[in-house]
């Protein structure tokens, strides 16, 4: 059962206003769809490479996912669908993927996709793709027809294809000229339906629609990465725009029509104004509390368990989140395919201080310092780790703050010492699935950087199951074990604030802000 | 007899010295006190000392304790200067702010006040000492003061004590120029040419003639290093290098609110309006002193 919380106490009248917009949004679209008009998108950062198979960067993904397109992609269920391919075949002993191409697929410079453009992309990915294990099982990749590629992998994997459709550096497939040159210096051309016209840095990324988009026609409507896209804005340009305050007095006047992030309070203020449509994009990421196991005191069963008995996660992920943030012991989100249910929710959010001190007296816990590492770059890192600190001193733990910005921070983490613990927000991971989410946690260096036997054990089962229904089953145990030694603790979900002008119609909060399907009212 | 009349005289004139040195401070506080910006600026800053002072026992709320249920809360009766995004109490904030940047500024003040006499009168006492120290001065000087200040405490880690060492040498080499070029005049005039003629040691020159007499540029000096540390302070914890949170320290409380400056203005506001106030305060005092220690300036500025 989970508690959910959309918005803190304060602010209950938003909710409201957010019911308005959605309303606004699930109606039968009342004014057609309208070809034409130009939209700026705000963006914080610069997106650090366009050649979107070499960077996992949010900030890039919100941009190259409009441009480029991949084999296989997640629909709105989180599922493997075909986007460029049609199908894929499996062979029986499920050592060889046959992926089927759409046919008449046209790249932005006119030339036709065929089985040559997706063997030289594949194998380009494997050298210079961001996130390589995707491929690691692979050997081979071969052309086998005009319109036909095939995989064969080393040894069984039940998981490829869901890690194949990771969008998180996602395979995405580029012509085969291009795909001979070295990463950051191709051509921007895919295959979606905008194309790449210019990048400004510091400035802006524009796109413009590409005519001879070929729609999957398999599909009614958008369906998560993949489905029946169309574009109907002439151009979009996403502009760079660091400071919140800044972006904000942009949407308000006029000179931006949607903003990828907008801070709660922001929202909430701005939730009463006419001009502006208000989104909640809920869940959009888990935050975390990560121990060292492998310094004192987080190297203590007992004491860790004292942690988490203390923690109110209710307290951190309001005053971390501005309010907007859902309690859920699951760490697949609730409702998805491999929720595990009631699986350590007796142990989550507990906020019991005398269990804690008990717990503690039982640690033989000596006052020694337990330093929170955190940054002051993603907010909710230092206002978790704050809170936090606040809690374990009211249970008698010497808790201390070392907050540094997010670079120091990811680099002191990788060490053995010098750190307790840590706050990390993980945003695509607890997206993508059980395989993607414990995959941080076991191997060569686990967040929490000693092993544990016993997850490592959970985990080959779970990449080497067949079935969803049995991979379930293991996350289950999986999730059972996380509550069980408490390398990591889930503090709670969050979500994104994201805003645009009221004449944007057709926008849905998505894991990228899709430019396709929306278009301008009264263009 | 001609010995007790020798006595006598000498207690006379012991008396009567010690009776002119209470009417020439009597008559100096009664200047520093008819001198309007002075008194205005003393009030100020006796208010924020106080509060700095008696933070424990008039603020209303922990400063350090989270409310969920209140967080971005408006200024209300209940929360007189509203609340911040953990909830806190934004007043409570501001008056234990007030006693870490004094606290701070203070620190820095005794460090730098006595690190510059010493490096200031060696400076201008031993001249062979002069170049090397004054040189080494020179090239602190050459970085810009706060851009020096955040080298420095983001090479040593933020911290309080991280920040006074900062903020030390940042202000050590102005205050020594101070010392140095008033020792440098002093030490030319006929009385201390008198104590070398009557066989006076170096150490009280120093004490008894030199630096006694150097004291008032110093101390004007001083206010206006107290002034620019607890500006510094807030510079360097508003960029992350001072004291680390949740401390609150009027610049991290600034920090906090940067974010919100258009949904919760109060955040920065307060803590922004307590540092007017000490700064201005300060200065305010240090002009007042400076006129009344160095009545030649004030003509000069009144016939300006």
């Amino acid at each position: 059962m989970a508690k959910k919380w959309k918005f803190g106490t304060t602010a209950r009248h938003i909710g409201a206003s957010l019911l308005l917009a959605s309303v606004a949004l699930g109606a039968p679209y009342a004014s057609a769809q309208t070809r034409g008009g130009s939209i700026t998108v705000a963006q914080s950062s610069n997106p650090p490479s366009l050649d979107a198979m070499v960077t996992s960067s949010q900030a890039s993904r919100n941009i190259t996912m409009n441009i480029y397109e991949t084999l296989y992609g997640f629909d709105d269920k989180i599922q493997p669908a075909p986007i460029l391919a049609e199908s894929v075949e499996v062979s029986a002993d499920g050592l060889s993927y046959a992926f089927k191409l759409r046919q008449g697929v046209k790249f932005h410079n006119g030339k036709e996709m065929t089985s040559a453009d997706v063997k030289a992309s594949l194998d380009r990915y494997k050298k210079v793709g961001a996130t390589q294990t995707m491929l690691e099982p692979v050997t081979e990749i071969e052309a086998t027809g005009p319109y036909e590629v095939t995989l064969k992998l080393k040894s069984k994997a039940p998981t490829f294809l869901e890690a194949f459709a990771s969008p998180r550096a996602p395979a995405v497939i580029i012509p085969a000229e291009e795909a001979s040159k070295p990463a950051n210096e191709i051509s921007f051309i895919g295959t979606g339906p905008f194309k790449f016209v210019e990048y400004v840095p510091d400035s802006h990324v524009k796109l413009e629609r590409f005519e001879d988009y070929s729609a999957n026609e398999a599909f009614q409507s958008m369906d998560g990465f993949g489905g029946k896209k169309t574009a109907y804005l002439d151009t979009v340009t996403f502009r760079v725009i660091p400071e919140p305050g800044a972006a904000v007095a942009a949407l308000e006047s006029g000179e931006v029509q949607l903003l990828e992030q907008i801070p709660v309070p922001t929202a909430r203020r701005l939730s009463s104004n006419d001009d502006i449509k208000i989104y909640e994009n809920m869940p959009w990421a888990v935050l975390t509390f990560i121990f060292n196991m492998k310094e004192a005191p987080g190297n203590n069963l007992k004491f860790r368990e004292a942690v988490q008995a203390a923690l109110n996660n209710e307290e951190v992920m309001a005053i971390a989140t501005e309010g907007l943030f859902q309690l859920y012991h699951g760490w697949m989100y609730e409702g998805s395919t491999y929720d595990a249910g009631d699986v350590g929710a007796q142990s989550y959010n507990v906020a019991d201080p005398e269990k804690a001190k008990a717990l503690l007296k039982e640690a033989n816990y000596n006052n020694e310092p337990f330093s929170i590492l955190t940054d002051s770059t993603i907010p909710e890192h230092g206002k978790a780790a704050v809170v936090i600190a606040e809690q374990l001193k009211a249970v008698g733990i010497n808790a201390v703050i070392n907050q540094t910005d997010w670079p120091t921070a990811l680099k002191i983490r990788l060490q053995d010492t010098g750190w307790n613990g840590w706050t990390l927000m993980m945003g695509i991971e607890p997206y993508l699935g059980p395989a993607a989410l414990v995959s941080t946690l076991t191997g060569a260096a686990p967040h929490f950087r000693a092993n544990d036997p016993e997850l490592d054990k959970l985990y080959q089962e779970l990449i080497s199951t067949d079935s969803v229904e049995g991979r379930k089953a293991v996350f289950a145990k999986i999730q059972e074990r996380l509550y069980q030694f408490v390398g990591i603790i889930k503090l709670g979900e969050t979500g994104l604030m994201q805003a645009s002008r009221a004449n944007v119609q057709g926008f849905k909060p998505f894991r990228f802000p899709r430019m396709y399907d929306v278009w301008l009212e009264g263009q | 007899m001609a010995a007790d009349v020798d006595l006598a005289e000498t207690n006379d004139l012991r008396r009567a010295m010690a009776r002119s040195a209470w009417r020439s401070r009597y008559t100096f506080l009664k200047r520093l006190l008819s001198h309007r910006s002075f008194l205005i600026g003393a009030v100020l800053f006796l208010f924020i000392v106080l509060v700095a002072v008696l933070a424990d026992l008039i603020a209303p709320y922990d400063p350090n304790k989270n409310d969920y249920r209140n967080l971005l809360a408006p200024p209300s009766a209940l929360h007189w200067f509203g609340t911040d995004g953990f909830g806190r109490d934004i007043l409570s904030r501001v008056m234990h702010g007030t006693r870490i940047s004094l606290g701070i500024g203070l620190s820095v003040v005794v460090m730098t006040g006595l690190l510059g006499v010493l490096l200031g009168t060696l400076a201008g006492y031993v001249r062979w000492l002069d170049n090397i120290l004054m040189r080494i001065m020179d090239g602190l000087m050459a970085f810009p003061g706060v851009l020096l200040a955040i080298a420095l405490s983001a090479a040593l880690g933020p911290s309080i004590l991280n920040a006074v060492i900062a903020l030390t040498v940042t202000f050590t080499p102005r205050t020594a120029r101070v010392v140095r070029a008033s020792v440098l005049v002093i030490r030319e005039l006929p009385y201390v040419e008198a104590a070398v003629a009557i066989g006076a040691g170096n150490l009280r020159i120093i004490f008894r003639y030199i630096l006694a007499n150097a004291l008032s540029p110093l101390i004007v000096q001083l206010t206006f290093v107290f002034a620019v540390s607890i500006l510094a302070e807030a510079i360097l914890s508003f960029l992350g290098v001072g004291p680390r949170p949740p401390a609150p320290s009027l610049g991290n409380i600034i920090a906090e609110g940067r974010n919100y400056l258009q949904d919760a203005s109060w955040i920065a506001l307060f803590p922004g309006m307590a540092i007017a106030c000490a700064v201005l305060g300060l200065n305010l005092m240090g002009d007042g002193l400076r006129d009344v220690i160095d009545p030649r300036l004030s003509k000069v500025r009144d016939a300006g």
